[in-house]
C-alpha cells in the first residue's frame, strides 16, 4: 500500500515539475476533490453499551484530464482506527472516450454492480452514516476489481440504456485453511488473481422516461474462484443483482421523493471444507448461496416556505442478508435504519441516525441484537 | 427471498405509479420529445440529483467543471447530448 501512495504522490510531483519546466501553460487539468466525515457513536449491542466519539475518515479523489479523451482518476481513503492510520486504495484507472457511445478504462475501478457501491457509498451522498447489509467487509457485494472496462450511454426515442461490461482478476474463494471460520467466503478486493480464470461482469441499465426519474438495472458477474492447481480450482461463482431508482419532485407531497433499492445474489460451486473438532479434521460442505436487499426512501421538503424545512431531509431503510445454511458464518439478520438530515450546503450534511439491527448467526453465532445510534458530519470538498 | 422480490416489485410500481401521477401534460409532452428537445438547465436538474444534490454552476470554475464533465460523464452514464448541454447552461451561467 505505501508502495502505491508513493507511487501516486509522485505522479502528482513530476506531473507539476514537468509542467512548471516548460514556460507555457500545461494542458493538463488536474484536481483534488473527495469527501470525509466525523461522528459520533452510541451502540447497545444486546444489553452491552458503549459510545465514543470517532476520528474522521477522509478520501481525496485525484482527477487528472490529459486531453478530451484521456482521464486519470484516483480516490484513497484515510482513517484513523486502533491508533494507526489505515490507508486504502479505493480506485485508481485510466479512462479513455474510444467514441461518443464508449469509453475504456482500465485499472482499480468501482464495479458497476447495482449501483450502491459505484454512485451512492460516499459519505456526502449516502443519506445514512452507515451502508446496507451486504456491501462492505464481510459483504457478499463486490466493490472494486482490478481489470478493464468499456461502457458508454445512448438514448433509444425517449427512453435511454446504459452498459458496462468488464474482466477483472475477480473473486477469490476462502477455502478455510488458515480462517477456518470464513471457509466458502468470497474475497473481492484481489491485485492478484489466485488462477488464470477472468471474471465477466456488467451491468444494464433501462430509464424508460427521458426526465431519467426512474432507473432499472441488471448486473451480473461470473468467475472461477478458486485457487489454480487445488482442489477448489474448478469451483465457480455466479453473481446476479437487480437495481431500482427512482427520484422526482412531486408536487402534492411540496419535495422530492427518492427511492433506491438493490438485490444481490450469490452463488458460489459445491466444495469441501474442513474444520477442526476435538483434534480431528473434519470434512464438511453447504449449499453455499446468499442473498441481501436494501430499499431506501427518502423525502425532502424542498418547496418548504423556510430554509430551516428546505435543508431537512427524511429517510428511511430497510435491509436483509442471508448467508449459507450450515457454514461458519451462517445468519440471517435484519435492519431498519432511520434518519434525518440537515443539509448545510449542496454537499455537506449532518446526519442523525438510528439503526436496528436483529437476526441470529454472524461470526459469534447466537443472537443479533443491536441498536446504533449514530450522529454523523459528513462533508465532500 | 420471495419478499425481496416483492418489496422490489412494490417500490417500482410504487415510483411507476407516482410518476404517472405526478405528470402534467407538458412534462408528458417534453417525455416523448426525448433529449433532444430538453435544455441544459432541465437535464442539469433531472441528471445531478439522481445521485447528489445539485451544486450550483458558481461551486467551481470553468476549467475545473471540464474536467468534472469528463469524470460525471462517465460515472454516471451521461449521453453525449446530455453531457455537452448540462455543462454548456454550467459554463454559460457560471
Amino acid at each position: 500500500m505505501k508502495k502505491i501512495i508513493l507511487t501516486l504522490i509522485l505522479f502528482v510531483f513530476v506531473g507539476n515539475i514537468y509542467a512548471q519546466l516548460d514556460n507555457k501553460p500545461s494542458k493538463t487539468q488536474f484536481m483534488v476533490r473527495g469527501y470525509g466525515s466525523a461522528s459520533f457513536s452510541s451502540l447497545n449491542n444486546s444489553g452491552e453499551k458503549e459510545s465514543s466519539f470517532n476520528t474522521g475518515t477522509f478520501a481525496p479523489i485525484f482527477l487528472f484530464k490529459l486531453s478530451d479523451k484521456l482521464m486519470f482518476e484516483a480516490e484513497m481513503e484515510f482513517e484513523f482506527e486502533n491508533g494507526e492510520l489505515e490507508s486504502a486504495l479505493e480506485y485508481a484507472d485510466v479512462m479513455y472516450v474510444m467514441n461518443d457511445y464508449m469509453t475504456i478504462r482500465a485499472g482499480k475501478f468501482l464495479l458497476p454492480f447495482g449501483t450502491f457501491m459505484e454512485r451512492l457509498h460516499p459519505t456526502w451522498i449516502n443519506k445514512l452514516s452507515t451502508v446496507p447489509l451486504g456491501f462492505g467487509h464481510d459483504g457478499i457485494v463486490p466493490s472494486t476489481g482490478v481489470g478493464v472496462e468499456i461502457r458508454g450511454a445512448f438514448s433509444v426515442s425517449s427512453s435511454k440504456f446504459n452498459y458496462a461490461f468488464y474482466s477483472t482478476n475477480g473473486p477469490k474463494l476462502n477455502n478455510g485453511a488458515d480462517e477456518p471460520e470464513e471457509a466458502g467466503i468470497l474475497h473481492f478486493n484481489n491485485y492478484e488473481d489466485n488462477n488464470t480464470n477472468k471474471s465477466f461482469g456488467g451491468r444494464i441499465g433501462y430509464l424508460p422516461f427521458s426526465d431519467s426519474s426512474v432507473e432499472l438495472g441488471f448486473s451480473f458477474l461470473n468467475s472461477k474462484v478458486g485457487d489454480a492447481d487445488s482442489s477448489y480450482e474448478n469451483v465457480s461463482s455466479n453473481l446476479i443483482a437487480y437495481d431500482f431508482s427512482f427520484i422526482k419532485k412531486i408536487e402534492p407531497l411540496g419535495g422530492v421523493i427518492d427511492i433506491k433499492a438493490q438485490v444481490n445474489t450469490s452463488n458460489v460451486g459445491d466444495a469441501s471444507y474442513f474444520e477442526e473438532h476435538n483434534g480431528v479434521l473434519e470434512e464438511y460442505t453447504f449449499d453455499n448461496k446468499s442473498d441481501s436487499f436494501y430499499a431506501q426512501l427518502s423525502y425532502r421538503p424542498t418547496a418548504s416556505e423556510t430554509d430551516f424545512f428546505n435543508n431537512l431531509e427524511f429517510v428511511g431503510r430497510v435491509s436483509k442478508l442471508n448467508t449459507p445454511e450450515g457454514s461458519e458464518w451462517e445468519s440471517q439478520v435484519n435492519q431498519k435504519t432511520f434518519g434525518i438530515n440537515y443539509w448545510l450546503n449542496w454537499r455537506s450534511a449532518i446526519k442523525m441516525n438510528y439503526q436496528i439491527t436483529d437476526g441470529t448467526g454472524g461470526h459469534g453465532g447466537g443472537l443479533i441484537d443491536r441498536k446504533l445510534f449514530t450522529i454523523q458530519l459528513a462533508f465532500g470538498i | 427471498m420471495k419478499t425481496i422480490i416483492k418489496t422490489t416489485i412494490v417500490s417500482l410500481l410504487m415510483g411507476l405509479l407516482v410518476v404517472s401521477c405526478s405528470s402534467n401534460k407538458e412534462a408528458l409532452v417534453q417525455v416523448k420529445k426525448g433529449v433532444q428537445a430538453k435544455s441544459g438547465v432541465q437535464l442539469w436538474g433531472e441528471n445531478c440529483v439522481r445521485c447528489h444534490n445539485i451544486p450550483s454552476p458558481a461551486a467551481f470554475n470553468d476549467v475545473d467543471w471540464s474536467t468534472i464533465e469528463m469524470h460525471m460523464k462517465v460515472r454516471a452514464n451521461l449521453t453525449k447530448v446530455e453531457s455537452e448541454k448540462i455543462f454548456e447552461f454550467i459554463r454559460s451561467a457560471n
